[in-house]
């Protein structure tokens, strides 16, 4: 896992279970600033097929909340350099 | 949804149990194995009559299928604040004297604890409702995901909300 700050414009983002699987990481960095509804199509561009088998049933959190993903939310919410953004696959404790 | 993972996966883990404590309500996601006397210990007061305990132990097979090992990875500091928050709005609904949530991370061996609620009141049945309530609200919302390793085969994330053995995904 990436640890410490992102470098400059850039934002870190975590993926957990399925997706850590298919990206074949646990972190990276990426471009900031990035609207987060443009969050997986970029994605989708760096991982082909990604949105179909993982991100679809994902949540996602920038700072540690959960952000709403809707298409007709653009420019709410702008992640910013130095965000700490995760991919969060249906969960399975206990 | 679920996906296939290859053997040499190996999860971020931390080295030392992550705990959160204050007077009434103990939080832990930790590497060791659980202790169920030490959360009955916790949540033990003179002023609770009762005490519930559950112990959640891994299961060696998953529909038929015999499974050889899980193991546990945890978005740690937002599955501490998911599981915080499930405490605290138990112990407000159902009026509990303590409660107390472990989890297990990293390797958990077949039939041994992967985790352990405890809850105490001052009367039974608002024990046993808060100790049930706690787990399922647990098992629905922790940042907290299980990887069983089939006899023979790869690795398959689990997924609590469809219970059912999802297709393979291959990385990219």
């Amino acid at each position: 896992m990436a640890s410490g700050k992102a470098p400059p414009e850039h934002f870190s983002i975590l993926y957990f279970a399925a997706a850590s699987t298919f990206t074949t990481k646990t972190a990276e960095y990426l471009p900031a600033p990035l609207d987060a509804c443009l969050l997986f199509p970029v994605l989708e561009e760096r991982y082909p097929g990604i949105t179909a088998k993982v991100l679809s049933s994902c949540a996602v959190t920038v700072n540690l909340e959960y952000v709403d993903m809707d298409e007709d939310r653009v420019g709410e919410v702008v992640i910013k350099a130095g965000d700490e953004v995760a991919i969060i696959p249906p969960v399975s404790s206990g | 949804m679920t996906t296939s993972e290859p053997a040499s996966y190996t999860a971020s883990i931390p080295d030392a149990p992550i705990t959160k404590t204050t007077e009434t309500i103990h939080i832990e996601l930790t590497p060791h194995t659980l202790s169920a006397q030490s959360a009955t210990q916790f949540v033990r007061s003179p002023s609770a009559g009762a005490t519930v305990l559950f112990i959640g132990t891994t299961r060696d097979s998953f529909n038929n299928l015999p499974v050889s090992s899980l193991s546990y990875t945890s978005y740690t500091p937002l599955a501490m604040s998911t599981l915080h928050s499930i405490a605290a709005s138990m112990l407000k609904k159902h009026d509990l004297t303590k409660i107390a949530i472990v989890h297990k991370l990293g390797e958990c061996p077949i039939g041994e604890e992967s985790i352990v609620i405890a809850v105490s009141a001052p009367h039974r049945q608002a024990a046993w409702r808060a100790g049930e309530e706690t787990l399922e609200e647990t098992k629905k919302r922790a940042e907290i995901w299980k990887l069983e390793r089939f006899e023979g085969g790869e690795g398959v994330w689990r997924a609590n909300r469809d219970g059912a053995v999802g297709v393979k995904v291959e990385g990219t």
